[in-house]
Formats: structure tokens, sequence, C-alpha cells
């Protein structure tokens, strides 16, 4: 018993090091910290939201109606507050307007004659306009709220009157997104069509990241263990060759594995959904991809690629040997998950400044998201972010030149002048008390 | 030019430990010259900065008349260095490893000829095609002596190249560097090993704590020293430079 305690202790000391530790610490305090943004933004949109009503009708029946649905979703709201009617006719851009006006992501316009129409047996015209909002899988739910009330109506007015046939046409509902009105489609439509495809984007760079990440990162510590990085080091090539070749080689292996993930993925889409997800057709709403927007996504996922690469050779400079070369990994990988799944579920817009400036330092942001800001025509978004990747690539780049000039790849990083005179500054505290 | 390798007081600390503190002497064209002294004495980190691997703190090393410092790159060309443990790639085939190596200096025809002169001092027989990661540790030594000999450098700098070794292999390797000595190529050397650097070296310099506390052809060491062999010599030489201190 007393050898098993010796030699588990002995073997949770090599495993338990304050660096594991704490990245592992990293880790927790970053799930939770997003865990509760997650929640804040699925309340935000679990709150009453504004609303815009429209009424065509020369009665005042319909509008009451959706405020007492209304009142009924939200008890606490104050209607007066949430609510905005104002008298038809109303429509097109001038609609749009009246909402942004108001703040409402969601209008019901209400046709001529409602009231009189479904009193007499007749359907009554009552439509839902939303106004799309690019952001993660929470960011269009909350203007579901048109559509639901109109529905209930719908219900109520069919069970009132014993009608098999839907009560109210609602074929006029559409949804405004890049200038234009998408007939027949709701935000929430829109949102799972778009992330079903784009939700892919940011797993597949989060993986391939990781995965040749800790290729480079491996490699370093093998050749640091197997001394063959000495020897090539006094070999008679410039140390930029060396560096440039590690980097091509591995960036080269990032970019196959990049592409065959890719590949799976638009098969996956359009093999099972010939590109129609739930109903909408992403083409026919002008959220379309083409061949120029796919050279500036591999621009992007390359420049990050060698961004990513960069940063490990600089990390595998510091590994010794095979084994403490793998928790240097780590670091990276939490650097490409950060903002996988802040896009993934909460996308860019609508997120607070100081997230969004965190998020466009990280260099995996950029191509995790270009695929969205490319459909949404957000230009400014993606040539910013190859901006930064060029900048950040290089700097990441000649640092790695420098690093393999330097003797701290011989000698570790312990013998850091810097270093040294940390811990000199920390034992000096110790010995002081 | 006569001397191959000139290190004028060289020093090299590490963080605040200073490891090497102020090394002199110079290794002469054709010859097998020996550092040795025993585990932590500063041999390795003397031959790193020759390599142009260790940035030198203090002093300067000139190898074949380029600075390291200033000239690492016309050094680097001049010399070829073989790390203490050192071991090869372990996806590579013997031969395979060397063909990379030797893409370094030569390419085509002249690139086949170094490999093939290498594999004849290797002398792995069809093991050559094996990969390294299943060679023991006399055939890996091996490989990686005619690896270091493959582009007849100037310098060759071989650290502790026997250690570890059975006496078989130790005796083999010696060997190769008595012939390569002899083809003109300046072979500097370290091991903590007396007895076998009296066999092998023309002169040694014995280092201890970062200094060099004698210097000479082992007979001269051990005539000076009224000793019977160089181990001898070692012990009553640190004894003298303590006494000194
Ligand atoms: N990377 C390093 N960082 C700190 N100290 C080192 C490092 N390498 C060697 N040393 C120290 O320098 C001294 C000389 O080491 P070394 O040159 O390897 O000796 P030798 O090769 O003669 O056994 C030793 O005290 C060793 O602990
Ligand atoms: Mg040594």
């Amino acid at each position: 018993m007393n050898h098993l305690l010796n030699i588990t202790k002995k073997e949770l000391r090599e495993l338990l090091t304050p660096s594991s530790v704490a990245s592992v610490l990293v880790v927790v305090v970053l799930f939770a910290a997003l865990g509760s943004m997650m929640s804040g933004q699925t309340e935000s949109a679990m709150a009453p939201q504004k609303l815009l009503v429209v009424n065509n009708d020369s009665d005042d029946w319909a509008v009451s109606q959706i405020e007492s649905v209304y009142g009924a979703t939200y008890p606490d709201a104050d209607l007066s507050e949430y609510i905005t009617v104002v008298d038809g006719p109303l429509a097109g851009q001038d609609l749009v307007d009246r909402m942004v006006e108001v703040g409402a992501g969601s209008a019901i316009v209400i046709g001529e004659g409602f009231y009189s129409n479904v009193t007499s047996h007749r359907t009554g015209e009552m439509y839902a306009t939303y106004i799309y909002s690019s952001g993660g899988l929470f960011g269009n739910l909350s203007s579901a709220i048109a559509g639901s009330i109109i529905s209930s109506l719908n219900l109520a007015l069919m069970t009132d009157q014993g009608w098999t046939e839907p009560a109210i046409d609602t074929g006029a509902s559409a949804t405004y997104i890049n200038g234009d009105f998408a007939s027949g489609v709701t935000p929430t439509e829109i949102d799972s069509a778009v992330s079903s495809q784009n939700m892919m984007v940011p797993l597949i760079i989060m993986i391939v990241i990781v995965m040749i990440g800790s290729i480079v990162i491996s490699s370093m510590g093998n050749e640091k263990e197997n001394k063959t990085l000495e020897t090539l080091l006094t070999m008679p090539v410039k140390r930029t060759t060396i560096v440039t070749g590690k980097l091509l080689a591995a960036g080269i292996t990032g970019l196959v594995f990049g592409a065959a993930y890719m590949v799976g993925m638009m098969m996956y889409t359009n093999g099972i959904m010939s590109g129609t997800v739930s109903g909408v057709n992403l083409a026919d709403i002008g959220l379309t991809i083409d061949a120029f927007d796919w050279v500036l996504i591999l621009i992007q996922m390359f420049l990050a690629i060698l961004a990513a690469l960069g940063i490990c050779m600089i990390m595998g400079a510091f590994a010794k040997n095979y084994k403490s070369a793998q928790t240097l990994t780590l670091p990276i990988s939490v650097l490409a998950m950060i903002p996988m799944f802040v896009i993934m579920f909460m996308g860019w817009n609508g997120l607070p400044l100081v997230l969004q400036a965190v998020l466009f330092i990280i260099p995996f942001t950029h191509p995790m998201m270009v695929m969205t800001n490319l459909m949404f025509g957000d230009m400014t978004l993606v040539y910013a972010g190859i901006a930064y990747l060029a900048v950040f690539t290089v700097a990441v780049i000649l640092a790695t030149v420098r690093l393999y000039k330097s003797d701290i790849l011989i000698t570790g990083i312990s013998q850091n002048p810097y270093v040294v005179r940390m811990k000199a500054a920390f034992s000096g505290k110790k010995n002081a008390e | 030019m006569t001397d191959a390798l000139t290190v004028a007081d060289v020093r090299k600390v590490y963080g605040d430990r200073e490891a090497v503190r102020g090394i002199s002497f110079s290794v002469r064209e054709g010859e097998i010259f020996g550092l040795i002294g025993p585990n932590g004495a500063g041999k390795s980190t003397t031959l790193r900065m020759i390599s142009t691997l260790l940035r030198i703190s203090s002093g300067t090393i000139t190898v074949c008349g380029y600075d390291v410092a200033t000239e690492s790159d016309s050094v680097r060309s001049v010399i070829s260095y073989l790390p203490e443990d050192a071991g090869a790639y372990k996806d590579l085939t013997g031969r395979q490893y060397l063909r990379f190596m030797a893409g370094f200096f030569a390419d085509g025809e002249e690139l086949e000829a170094m490999v093939d002169r290498a594999i004849g001092f290797a002398d792995l027989g069809d093991r050559i095609d094996s990969k390294v990661d299943t060679y023991s540790k006399g055939m890996m030594r091996r490989l990686l002596i005619a690896r270091a000999m493959m582009p007849s450098p100037k310098l060759a700098i071989l650290d502790e190249v026997t250690s570890g070794l059975d006496v078989v292999n130790a005796y083999e390797i010696r060997e190769i560097i008595r012939d390569i000595a002899r083809h003109g190529v300046t072979v500097l050397l370290s091991s903590h090993n007396m007895s076998e650097v009296e066999l092998l070296c023309e002169r040694v310099a014995m280092i201890d704590g970062g200094r060099i506390v004698q210097m000479g052809t082992p007979e001269e060491l051990k005539r000076r020293f009224d000793a019977p062999n160089l181990e001898e010599v070692f012990i009553r030489a640190v004894r003298e430079a303590e006494g000194l201190v």
C-alpha cells in the first residue's frame, strides 16, 4: 500500500504540474463565463420585445386582440411601452424605416376590412414583417413574437367559428434582409439555414488549428528529444530557411486537412439538403458565396493557419521533449475554442464591444465568421480581418525567426535573463519573509 | 593558417550560473584533440559554442579563420557537429536520413556519391534500409558519425561520441575517428572517459568547473605529474588547482 501511495504521489506530481492545472482552470473559467453570457443572451431573447402594429382596418378589434395575446404572453409588460400602433397604409421600405424608428424587430400588418371579413366567414388578411439581424443561434428568437401572435389569433378564430380552414391569410409575411424582402420566410428559418451551413466553418477551423498545432509542437518536442534540432541548426542553411520549410509543410498539411473537411461539409449540405435547409434556399434570398468570396475565405484561412503555426513553433521552442510538448498544445486549443463557441452561439453582431475587441484580436475568429460576413455583405469586417491577420502573421513569423536565431531553443526558457530576474525577485521575496 | 580552431578566454553564463569560466586552447589542423573532465565540467557547453548553437558570453572563437559570433554561416559550412545522445528522425530509414542530411551539402550525382560513402562508413549492412527507431545504440551512433563525416568537414566536433557504447562498438567508433583524422579532418571530441581519450587523442585539455586545469599530450601530462594514467593526472591536477585557489 505504501508503495502504491509512493508511486501515485510521484505520478501525480508529474501530471498535475502548475502549468497543466493553470490551463485547466483557464478552460473552466472560460466555460463558466461563456455559459453566463449565453444564458444572458437567451434571457434577453425571452424578454418582451417591441412590436409595431399597422392597422389598415377601420375597426380596432384586431389591435385589441393582438394586445391581449401579447399581454397574455408577457403578463408583466407595460403594453404602451412595447406596442406601437399606427394607422395604415404603411408598407415596404417605409414600414421598415418605421420599425427601425420605434426599435421593433417585427411588425404585424392588419389588412383592410379584417374585422368584417373574419366575422362574416371570410378570411382576413394579417401578416408579419421581420427585420433580420444576423447573430448566432439565439439572435432572432425575439422577433418570433409577431408570428406567434398571428398564429394564436388564427387558432382562436378557427375554434370560435368552427372553421377547418385558416381564418387568417398570412401570405404577405416577409423578412427584410440585406435590403430586400424575402417573402414567406421568418428570420428564425433563415438563421437555422445559415447556421447549419456556417456552424461547420468555426468547427472545422478549430479542428484544423488544434490538429496542426499539435503536429507542429510535437514535432518540435521530438526534434528536441532526439537532438535532431541541434544538428539541423548547425547545417549550412539560413535559419529563415529552416523556419520557412517547417511552416510551409505544416501550412500545406493544414490546408489539405481544411480543404478535405470543407469538401465534406459541402457534400453534407448539398447532398442531404440540396442547398435548401429548413425550406429556405439561401441563394433565393441573396445569401450566396461567389468565387471571389471563396478566394477571400481561403486567404483568411491560410493566414490564420500560418499564424497558428507561428504561435506553435514559438510554443514548441519551449518544449523539452515529446511529453512536455503535449501540454503546450492547450493554449492554442483554448485560443481556437473561444471564438468558435462565441461565433457559433452568439454571432458577432450584438456582442458587447469589449467581447468584439477580444475576438478581433484572436486571429482565428476571422476565418470563423468570414462566411457569414460575406453572405451579409459585411465587407469592412472581412477586409479588416485580412489586414489584421496579415499583420499578425508577419509579426509572429518574424518572432519565430528571431527565436530560431537566439539560443533559447538550445538552452530552454529558464536561462532567459527576464525569467531569471523574475525567479530571483520571487525567491528574494521568499527569503525576506 | 595552422590552427583549425582557437578558443580565447571564452565564458558562458546560463542565467546566473557561469558554466564556462574563461577557457583558452587551440587545435591544430589534422589533430585529434580531447576535452576531458567530469560531468558538468562545461564540455558540452564549450562544444555548442564552437558549433554556433550557443551565444558566447565573452571571449572569441575562431574556426578555420572564421569568427563564430560574426561569421556563423561560414563556420557552419566547415564544421560537423555531433551532439551528445543524439538521435535521428524516427520515421526515416538510415539511408533516407543520410540522403536528407546530404541534401544540405550537395545534389545530383555528388549527393549520391556522398550518401554511398557515408553508408560505407556506417557499415550497417542491409539494416541501412530499416527505420532508425529499430536501431541499437551502437548502430545509431555509427549512422550519426557517418552522417557527421559525410560532407568531409574541416573540423568535426564530437560530444561524448562513445559514451554508453559497449567495448566493441566504442573500439570501432575510435577506429572510424582515427581514419577520419588520417584523411585530414581535424577532430575535437569530449569525453569523461580518460583512458579512452588517452588512446585516441594527440593532445588533451582537462577541464573542471568550467576551467582548464591542464593541457598537453597524454605523455607530457603523465610525465608532469608522474602518474601512470590520465585519471591519476586529472585527480592530482584538480587537487593542485584547488590548492592554488
Ligand atoms: N541549458 C542549461 N541551463 C542551465 N545550466 C546549464 C544548461 N546546460 C548546462 N548547464 C550547466 O552548465 C554546466 C556545464 O554543463 P555541460 O556543458 O553540459 O557539462 P558537461 O558536458 O561537461 O557534462 C553544468 O553545471 C550544467 O548544469
Ligand atoms: Mg556533456
